[in-house]
């Protein structure tokens, strides 16, 4: 009974953090649309909202790599599955307290290394061929190659349509976004979604509800959190989306073509193999690539920076709140009071920060914003 | 120490799928552009050979942009 309490905090928490991240990441998938004026922002929305939910049907390669690969199954308890969701969540909230740039893939990741760490030590981690191999490698490897897909890409589009008339090529363009946007509103609900679904997925082996031998995502698994993404997603972070809109460079609806292009070649292509790419990274290393590929001085590096010192920073600090939110919520025993009472402070936390923001006294960042994945 | 530890192969699959798709697709939708507007203005101009000659590789284009992402998706799909 106490554990069944538990799983249902947990699928919440992470159905909760699954909104969090389409709240958050709206901005990655249509800012180059809004800004460019290739669709109206709640249209840009609503269609991003409705293909992420599409996308998040489409595979379930990454959830079987979150929830297979970077921490043992069989090692890992309910309460620490919690406490990881908890880490990310915190971290969310703090980043985008302060605007800084962060991703919300590497907050879950970091958040569950960090939890199980605590709980069981360094031996449930696969460090090397599950973190260093299916992580931190192809989460180095994604945003340089977006950045180079999308500066080649929009070099060869100048030299192609560079001698036309820009009204028909700037229409031409802004509808092709339309598809692109499509595409990465769907490269998106893949990659990120699936996220979720292997933690709730870890959560209910670590239950017992699905044995390990016999691994599959529920289907109401897939369904639940293909729906929170698409709401986040729909509900949308405006702030976040003036900054991937408008703060890096300004952009010409070529440049924004080629970078959701891009993104969204990239973002599928590591989706199908099971990749868990942070895919606010990504798409910013596909919207840098295509403003240095015209003009080096176009680009905010000051932006760019921070982007890659939350980069960075990510991982750890979701680790370390991870570990503490374990550590505390053993404080109350292993039963449910620890989940319910540590849910509790995370709201009132959250409800804190959002009063705080609201009334304008948050401390702002130079030159960055919240950006997650 | 990193080449052990990294599916090299699933590594350089996602390299190369991405710069085809993502360069390919690009260009394959420039063409297009360029082929549409190019037919417009000739075909506006009397030049109907050219104009179908541009209509042609438009189409052709837009038909092979169409066509990657589909094949993209089918593969997604069916993984």
């Amino acid at each position: 009974m106490g554990s069944d309490v538990i799983v249902v905090i947990v699928v919440a928490t992470a159905l909760t953090f699954d909104f969090t991240n389409g709240f958050h990441d709206t901005a990655n998938v249509v800012a180059t649309s809004i800004s460019t004026r290739a669709m109206a922002p709640r249209i840009a929305v609503g269609y991003a909202a409705i293909l992420n939910f599409v996308g998040a049907f489409i595979s379930l390669e990454v959830a079987a790599t979150i929830a297979n690969d970077v921490v043992d199954p069989a090692a890992v308890g309910l309460i620490a599955v919690f406490a990881g969701l908890v880490g990310a969540i915190a971290w969310n909230l703090i980043t985008w307290y302060f605007g800084l740039p962060s991703s919300s893939s590497h907050a879950l990741i970091g958040g569950m290394v960090g939890a199980v760490f605590a709980a069981e030590g360094a031996g449930a981690i696969d460090f090397e061929d599950g973190i260093l191999g299916k992580v931190v490698v192809p989460g180095v490897v994604a945003p340089v190659l977006a950045f180079v897909v999308g500066g080649v890409a929009i070099v060869l589009l100048y030299r192609i349509v560079g001698r036309l008339r820009p009204g028909p090529v700037t229409s031409g363009f802004r509808f092709g976004q339309v598809i692109s946007g499509g595409l990465l509103a769907l490269a998106h609900g893949t990659n990120d979604a699936q996220k979720t679904m292997g933690v709730i997925t870890l959560a209910l082996v670590a239950n017992g509800t699905i044995s390990q031998n016999d691994f599959h995502v529920p289907d109401w698994v897939v369904v639940s959190s293909a729906t929170a993404i698409a709401l986040g997603t729909y509900v949308g972070g405006w702030r976040i989306i003036k900054t991937m809109g408008s703060r890096i460079h300004k952009m010409d609806s070529a440049q924004g073509f080629a970078a959701q292009g891009a993104g969204a070649a990239v973002i599928l292509a590591a989706s199908k193999v099971g990749f868990p790419l942070s895919t606010t990274q990504t798409i910013s290393g596909a919207v840098i690539g295509s403003g240095a590929a015209k003009r080096l001085s176009a680009v905010r590096w000051g932006v760019a920076g921070n982007i890659l010192v939350a980069w960075v920073l990510t991982l750890p600090a979701a680790a370390c709140i991870g570990a503490l939110t374990f550590g505390i919520t053993r404080v109350f025993g292993t039963g449910a009071a620890g989940p319910v009472i540590v849910s509790a402070l995370i709201l009132a936390g959250a409800a804190f920060l959002f009063v705080r923001r609201a009334q304008g006294r948050a401390p702002a960042v130079s030159g960055a914003a919240g950006v997650s994945s | 120490m990193i080449a052990s530890v990294v599916d090299t192969e699933l590594l350089v699959e996602v390299v190369w799928v991405s710069l085809v798709a993502g360069i390919g697709v690009t260009a394959a939708f420039g063409f297009a552009l360029l082929g549409a507007t190019r037919a417009l203005e000739l075909g506006r101009d009397g030049r109907v050979g050219e104009a179908t000659l541009f209509g042609v590789l438009g189409a052709v284009a837009m038909a092979a942009v169409v066509a990657a992402i589909v094949f993209g998706i089918v593969v997604l799909v069916n993984k």
